[in-house]
């Protein structure tokens, strides 16, 4: 029973880490529909960024955080309007393509800066911390895991807030259901995209800050995290951001118990077949709205 | 149909600018030794790829540069003195770790640049690729670090391998295991578990594992395997832990591994011993980086030499010097030893061939008979046996120490040269915590 | 006519100065040419994203390398034992997920290519990840090479060429055939509006399926090609991710939906990509990625310039007004 308890645990701990990875995609893609290949670069850029602060200058990221989000919104919102604006105008597919060629150019971009060395943060105050645990009613919870999960649940109320309670929010959605009405009505769309690339990208960054007290920091690291979050942005449905949470505290949970009794290489896969039989049943996800 | 004038029009320009590219050579004396370099620069196996690359500029250094005291093939002098100075121009190519493009790729070198030698792909999976159709063009071949077993074991012709392969790697770990209790070992290791994951390499290690833990008399408690690119391993930790086994055997690349060890740390997981072959053990970033968590103390392995001793001969330090110019510092570690004691081999025997066309350079390989003197590493020669794998190369096993190096530890003899004594059981997480001041 | 006679003259001058890696390249671009033409089907015509084609290119090659190796049969049997499974299982998987639209369908094809995977590196039948080779016919000359689809020494380069295009003209003249039947009429309808075409008694569901498995059997298709090309299937290298997007990325660039255009996308992308491998890939430059973020750098272009494709592009106006300047010299 411990196992499957602490299994279980587990699994929230990661599906909260998976949140903070999903979030940002939720805005771009979940909510605003474009597809964005090249979502876990960004992430990698951040991890990148929190260790070379910390390397160089000795910041800690929890601290670096802020600056790197500051500059990750500008690049989402450059890459918007030097890219995808111009792509808008054709088929949802160039969407893709154009992505994908962004996914090459940042992933051997910081190869051709970095080299494909593994790198660590050796001096975080999250680093420092690991190891450290909380126990409670017999099962382990690692406290620099938590502080991350803590941070995730904060920016997903922020954004929850920011989405459904603002009229900022109220025009996002309205530009993502139906364009030309958004016009009639005074709101701008290409400054509505533009803000929500910038969004979703410092999301994702902060994300990435976050992992690289975790994992190791080395150009490929994106991958492992993209196609997660974009399963979980499409089972907690598109258009609830709450809805993506909810997926991903699943998902982790799911990962974790299969692995705890079932082959472990296959634990993907039963995330994935989670997904495909909630579908059938669910056809718009969790929460989703459209 | 103008679509097709269009078609037509793409094809037209590609096939001049072909014809404007790099021509046939000219046949005759040789003033330049074409190795083609097929490496996984980028990629899932860039990290591999990297150090191969290293190596291979490393020999290419020695080569064309006089270096009167280096004591390793063709370091004095310039060139290759058999072809009358002429100079060894590695040509590199990028297969971003994927089979199709590996394959294209090596036809491209053979067949435009038309090498006279073509080294790589580095990773058993996609060398196995290649190797069919190098064979068809009839070219020497070789990934000195490449461990399958299969590699050396389908009959091709042109395929040689300096390094030992999985079968020989994990049979020196067991044996330790074996010989341990009688040299001051712990004489109670009944039980063992096997962690690996999915793909080719370890999948390998795991058979031969898994064969040779059943021969040796252990209870296998769990064989787990798990998928490359997790992004947690807590669960298989957890199922670890309840198993129990006095010796682990983890093979896993850098990445997974260092997940592994956060999640062990995390639920104070140490088994007895932690013995592993290859993947993180060999890959010097990840051993650097364990400098500052003492994560890697007592886990023990195969390498191809033994490192503390032989980083004790002035050959090993020149070329680490050498080395560093193109690794930005790092030092040599056992796969760029593997890779360039296969390369100078290969330069050797381009040399005692004195010329490059294939059949005389296929008879001087099989003709090797290296010495170790003349080697950085510790095989006890080159000499091929009928499959052109190298009878001679052995390996040691050895373990990390707090001071987070490598020390033989097997065979007997060259342990106690090395004078290191072998930590048992694996300290714990709290006291690598301890040890760090 | 002309584009024919170029098809088929294209490797003559390579053969004669022995660089077959141009044929090589030519059986890159007419493979994911022709894969594009699959995907096209399901995801051009009948407008469905299908981002996990890979698991029917892999259950194309394993099984024809199973019918090859385990059950002796020839080579152009196992073509078409491979196609045949490949249809049954999209068939099997794919109704069921045809309840979902739009990006939802999407990630519903991803889980099955991500479930392929761990079932492709474990399952002892095909040898999981270390590999099922197919063993290398021995002798006979030119035409027992195009009967085994395994031809010997230098032939390789030349047989994999001409193979191939026979594969993809009979894929494009197939395809051609489809989109002018009512099938094709019936694809456009769900893709253009899925609710209206069900409300003339259209099942969008058995179409979606239908779509999608004519893509999966130009995949399996695909993938016993490959399968003899490489002598060798291993999991990770059928299921790679490339052969997930090139094909896409070959129609999308030429013109999605249209015949043509993976056509005219992998005689872009393909020579593209390959030339900045052997040029930029290498040298002192090696090893930085320095080819593909110029790779990635010209896709964006394309992509922002020519967000329709480049079949979009005034190619007739070009050609009048090239035909325009020669009458008028003529004239002149």
């Amino acid at each position: 029973m411990t196992l499957f308890l602490q299994a279980v645990a587990d699994g929230l701990q990661m599906g909260l880490l998976y949140a903070l990875v999903a979030v940002g995609l939720a805005i771009i893609w979940g909510l605003m529909e474009m597809i964005n290949f090249a979502h876990g670069e960004f992430m990698m850029l951040g991890m990148f960024g929190a260790w070379g602060l910390s390397a160089w200058l000795g910041w800690d990221p929890l601290i670096t955080m802020v600056p790197l989000a500051v500059v990750m919104y500008g690049a989402g919102v450059l890459v918007y309007r030097v890219l995808m604006q111009k792509v808008q105008r054709g088929e949802m597919f160039t969407q893709i393509f154009a992505t994908v060629g962004l996914f090459f150019f940042i992933q051997n971009g910081v190869v051709a800066l970095f080299t494909s060395d593994y790198r660590f943060i050796n001096a975080s105050l999250l680093t420092r911390l690991s190891g450290a645990n909380l126990t409670v009613g017999g099962v382990r919870i690692g406290v620099p895991l938590l502080v991350g999960g803590l941070i995730a649940l904060a920016l997903f109320l922020i954004l929850y807030l920011l989405i459904d309670r603002t009229d900022f929010g109220l025009a996002l959605q309205a530009t993502a259901e139906d364009r030309d009405a958004a016009m009639l009505v005074g709101i701008r769309p290409q400054r509505m995209y533009a803000v929500a690339w910038g969004l979703g990208t410092a999301l994702v960054a902060i994300a990435g800050v976050i992992l690289a007290n975790f994992f190791s920091v080395y150009p490929q690291a994106g991958l492992s995290f993209t196609v997660l979050a974009y399963a979980i942005v499409a089972l907690g449905g598109f258009g609830s951001i709450l809805g993506t949470l909810m997926a991903a505290l699943l998902v982790g949970v799911v990962q974790s118990v299969t692995a705890a009794y079932l082959p472990p290489a296959f634990k993907d896969a039963f995330v994935f077949a989670s997904y495909i039989l909630i579908g059938l049943f669910r056809p718009q996800g969790l929460f989703g709205r459209f | 149909m103008r679509i097709l004038r269009v078609i037509v029009a793409v094809a037209v320009l590609f096939f001049v600018a072909v014809q404007l590219g790099p021509g046939a050579r000219a046949a005759g004396p040789v003033s330049e030794v074409l190795i083609g370099e097929l490496l996984p620069l980028t990629g899932n196996f860039a990290s591999l790829g990297q150090q191969y690359l290293w190596a291979g500029q490393t020999v290419e250094d020695i080569v064309n540069n006089d270096y009167p005291d280096l004591k390793v093939p063709l370091g004095p002098g310039k060139g290759f003195p058999g072809l009358g100075g002429a100079k060894m121009t590695l040509v590199v190519r990028d297969d971003q770790s994927r089979g199709d493009q590996a394959r294209t790729l090596a036809e491209q070198l053979i067949t435009v640049n038309k090498v006279h030698w073509l080294n790589g792909e580095g990773t058993s999976g996609n060398t196995s690729i290649i190797q069919p159709l190098v064979e068809s063009y009839g070219i020497p071949m070789t990934c000195h670090a490449c461990a399958s077993p299969t590699l050396t074991e389908k009959g091709f012709k042109w395929f040689y391998r300096t390094g030992p392969n999985d079968g020989t790697m994990v049979a020196s770990v067991f044996q330790f295991l074996k010989e341990w209790p009688d040299h001051g070992g712990p004489k109670d290791l009944k039980t063992i578990a096997l962690f690996t994951c999915d793909n080719l390499f370890c999948q390998d290690n795991r058979k031969i594992a898994l064969d040779l833990s059943e021969k040796a008399g252990y209870k296998i408690v769990a064989d787990l395997t798990t998928k490359t690119g997790a992004t947690t391993l807590a669960s298989e930790v957890q199922r670890l832990q309840s198993a129990n086994p006095d010796v682990l055997f983890s093979v896993q690349y850098p990445a997974e591994t260092t997940i592994f060890q956060a999640d062990m740390k995390r639920a104070n997981y140490m088994p007895k011993v932690l013995a592993t072959s290859n993947g993180a053990y060999s890959d010097q970033t990840w051993l650097n980086a364990q400098k500052a968590t003492n994560g890697a103390a007592a886990w023990l392995g195969r390498d191809p030499t033994a490192i503390d001793l032989a980083s004790k001969k002035p050959s090993w330090k020149q070329v680490n010097e050498i080395y560093k110019k193109y690794s930005r510092g790092q030092d040599m570690g056992e796969l760029a030893m593997r890779e360039i004691t296969g390369m100078l081999w290969m330069a050797d025997t381009i040399n005692r061939a004195k010329s490059v066309e294939p059949a005389a350079l296929a008879k001087a390989a099989n003709e090797t008979d290296m010495k170790p003197d003349m080697m950085i590493i510790d095989y006890k020669g080159i000499k091929f046996d009928k499959n052109r794998q190298n009878e001679l190369a052995t390996g040691v096993v050895t373990q990390i120490g707090w001071d987070n190096d490598k020390h033989t530890i097997w065979p007997w003899d060259l342990a106690a040269q090395a004078g290191f004594k072998t930590m048992y059981p694996a300290p714990s997480w709290p006291e690598r915590e301890s040890h760090k001041k | 006519m002309l584009g024919a006679l170029v098809a088929l003259l294209y490797p003559i001058p390579f053969e004669r100065s022995g660089q077959i890696y141009y044929e090589t390249v030519g059986f890159l671009v007419l493979l994911n040419a022709m894969l594009g033409i699959g995907w096209n089907i399901i995801g051009g015509w009948a407008g469905q994203f299908d981002f996990g084609p890979s698991i029917f290119f892999a259950i194309g090659a394993y099984t024809a390398a199973l019918l090859t190796i385990n059950l002796g049969w020839n080579a152009w049997l196992a073509l078409l034992g491979a196609m045949v499974v490949s249809a049954a299982i999209c068939a099997a998987v794919t109704y069921p997920v045809t309840k979902l639209r739009g990006h939802y369908f999407a990630i519903a094809t991803v889980a099955m290519w991500m479930i392929a995977q761990p079932i492709g590196a474990t399952w002892p039948l095909i040898n999981g990840s270390q590999g099922l080779f197919i063993p290398v016919a021995t002798g006979g000359g030119f035409v027992h090479g195009v009967l085994t689809m395994e031809f010997p020494g230098r032939g390789k380069g030349l047989g994999f060429y001409y193979l191939s295009l026979a594969l993809f003209t009979i894929t494009l003249l197939a395809a051609r055939a489809i989109e002018r039947s009512k099938w094709g009429f019936y694809f456009r309808a769900v893709r253009d509006d899925q609710d209206g075409a069900e409300a003339i008694g259209i099942d969008s569901r058995l179409y979606k399926v239908i779509a999608r498995c004519l893509m999966a059997v130009v995949f399996a298709a695909g993938g016993t090609l490959y399968g003899f090309w490489a002598l060798a299937v291993f999991p990770d290298q059928v299921l790679e991710v490339n052969w997930n997007i090139l094909p896409m990325m070959a129609a999308v660039v030429g013109g999605l939906g249209r015949l043509w255009g993976p056509v005219l996308g992998a005689v872009v992308l393909i020579p593209i990509s390959q030339l900045m491998a052997t040029t930029l890939g290498t040298g002192p430059l090696a090893g930085r990625g320095i080819d593909l973020i110029i790779y990635g750098a010209i896709i964006m272009v394309i992509a922002g310039w020519r967000p329709n494709g480049l079949l979009s592009l005034p190619w007739s106006e070009w050609a009048a007004r090239l035909r325009g300047h020669a009458s008028a010299s003529g004239k002149a």
